[in-house]
């Protein structure tokens, strides 16, 4: 089997709450430079399929592997470790230090220092880098600003500069255009690409809104009640009637 | 902000420093001092947990009691090096914050409160209840500890100048550690925990960490008290201890390390004073304490703040 290239192997994930299957059996590979979309209605499993794979629920059966790793059920900090950024659909910022401090401890996490004993004494110089991140997402002016007082869209920012910080290969993004208005999330989509494929990074982007995907994706997968009900390119995508008929009902004759 | 000193913090320290030189400080006054600067470098080990990495314990009376009955056991077999004291504290004390920060690290919020509240009770009852350790009494009429040969710390003057160093030394560990990259992670754990997992940290291990610390400084603390008072009670380790020391960190400013320093200070020569007038001296601490509460939340240091001075942050 050819593994070149594959980033991210999610194989038959099924994950259950109780009663609840909140996805059966998906399976989804992700190879390098792509972005990924997983779209589909509210409830569809796609937030759940994110937890799986970036460590807060280990999945009731199937496999994820990132690199050929073997991922399954590891802690978010070990997999965030092995280069998992993931940012959050409601944004979870460090609401009370300020935007520096913010990516600064996101920044600092992959420094030599970070989890040995010197990390007791010594302050890693990470400005440099964090500072390029705040201005590459346009911060650079609210660098000593409180987190807790930005705009909502500048906290959706702030939120992925932490989640870039951590200088991952792959960067899981849930949602990130959500609350923003129309405007905003153009400019947040083509910000995001333009990033991503400067830093060389594959994205796993997870969008209920279907026009925000279409223009930056490069394959898109469809989540309908827990079941990946198709997958392709955008185009293929758009004319689907399973995925037609998933977003708008059924057709009526 | 820098981590070095500035030059107020040397004002302070020159001043502590000649403190016994002034004419009115008899040996009563010299040994409330001690009480206070003793007092202030616990209550600042606390305001690691509580302050900087939002952590609420309230068993930080067991710390401060079993780091005075280690030095107390050795002093009453007649081992008065300080050094060994202090050395049988830091093994007793870590031994024990190795366990309740290992179970209560594991739980949050209010549960890791109940947790240290419960394990530090466990301690309590064993030296109050068992006549392992002189029960109720405690361990009484112990000898001052040596610094080196025939060096014994038998004065308030030398008990004054042992506390001064370890709030010193105290003050330097704490003021580094919460400017490094260890303390950057325990104010992101602080404000929000479950994200500085997403970035990579290993957040109990932090928790761990800290609690360790911040009870051995409490342990080493409450070894240099015999030596002071020729003696360790189990009322060093009641629940309302732990309290007090809460108390302390409120009133001084939370995650500022000099501000719990100066409500430790404040607190104890707040009792002292009003007690020595009236019985009922708890009603007027607790009014006092209400009253910084309600007007003062960012405690004694915030009221620079208040005077117009620089923008207090909690985490400078």
């Amino acid at each position: 089997m050819a593994r070149d290239g594959v980033v991210l192997e999610v194989d038959a994930i099924s994950k259950s709450f109780g009663a609840l299957a909140a996805l059966s059996s998906v399976s989804l590979v992700v190879r390098a430079g792509q972005i990924f979309s997983v779209i589909g209605p509210n409830g569809a499993g796609k937030s759940t399929l994110f937890n799986v794979v970036s460590g807060l629920h280990a999945p009731t059966t199937g496999r994820v592997r990132f690199r050929d790793r073997d991922i399954t059920g590891l802690a978010p900090e070990t997999i965030n470790r092995l280069g998992v950024a993931k940012t959050f659909q409601i944004t979870n910022i460090f609401p009370e230090i300020s935007v520096f401090e913010n990516v600064r401890v996101a920044a600092q996490s992959r420094v030599r220092e970070s989890g040995r004993l010197p990390s007791l004494w010594r302050l890693p110089d990470v400005e440099a880098a964090a500072a390029d991140l705040l201005r590459a997402f346009g911060l650079a002016a609210k660098y000593d600003e409180m987190a807790e007082n930005l705009s909502h869209g500048e906290q959706r920012y702030l939120e992925i500069c932490l989640a870039l910080a951590t200088e991952p290969t792959l960067l899981l993004l849930d949602e990130p255009t959500a609350g923003m208005t129309p405007g905003e999330t153009k400019e947040a989509t083509a910000l995001i690409r333009q990033i991503a494929s400067a830093r060389g990074l594959t994205v796993l982007l997870i969008e209920h809104d279907m026009s925000v995907v279409m223009g930056i994706s490069d394959r898109i997968a469809v989540l309908h009640f827990g079941e990946k009900i198709a997958e392709g390119a955008p185009e293929e995508i758009r004319s689907d009637p399973k995925v037609v008929e998933a977003y708008l009902g059924p057709p009526e004759d | 902000m820098s981590r070095a000193l500035s030059w107020r913090a040397v004002v302070v320290w020159a001043l502590l420093a000649v403190l016994p030189a002034l004419p009115f400080m008899s040996k009563f006054y010299l040994l409330l001092a001690f009480d206070a600067l003793l007092f202030g470098a616990i209550a600042m080990s606390l305001d690691l947990l509580i302050g900087y990495t939002g952590l609420v314990s309230f068993g930080h009376a067991a710390f401060f009691g079993l780091g005075a009955y280690a030095s107390a056991v050795l002093l009453e077999r007649g081992v008065v090096s300080l050094w060994a004291c202090l050395l049988f504290a830091v093994l007793v004390v870590g031994l024990y914050a190795l366990v309740v920060g290992y179970f209560s690290t594991a739980r949050r919020g209010i549960y890791f409160a109940l947790l240290t509240l419960i394990f530090a009770e466990v301690v309590y009852t064993f030296f109050r209840y068992t006549q392992t350790f002189g029960g109720s009494d405690g361990i009484q009429g112990l000898p001052p500890p040596r610094l080196v040969g025939g060096f014994a710390i038998d004065t308030p003057m030398r008990n004054y100048y042992l506390v001064l160093v370890y709030l010193g030394l105290a003050y330097i560990a704490c003021r580094v550690l919460v400017t490094s990259h260890f303390g950057k992670v325990l104010v992101a754990i602080r404000e929000n925990e479950d994200r500085a997992r997403f970035l990579g940290y290993n957040v109990q291990r932090y928790k761990m960490a800290v609690c360790m610390i911040s009870a051995l400084l409490t342990g080493l603390g409450g070894a240099l008290y015999p030596g002071r008072s020729a003696f360790a009670t189990p009322d060093l380790m009641l629940w309302t201890v732990s309290g007090e020391f809460i108390i302390m960190v409120m009133i001084g400013g939370l995650g500022t390390l000099a501000g719990p320093v100066v409500g430790g200070a404040f607190f104890v020569l707040l009792q002292e004073k009003v007690s020595s007038y009236v019985d009922w001296y708890f009603i007027v601490i607790g009014l006092v304490l209400i009253f910084i509460v309600l007007f003062m939340p960012k405690g004694l240091l915030g009221i620079r703040e208040l005077l117009g001075g620089r923008r207090w942050r909690a985490t400078a």
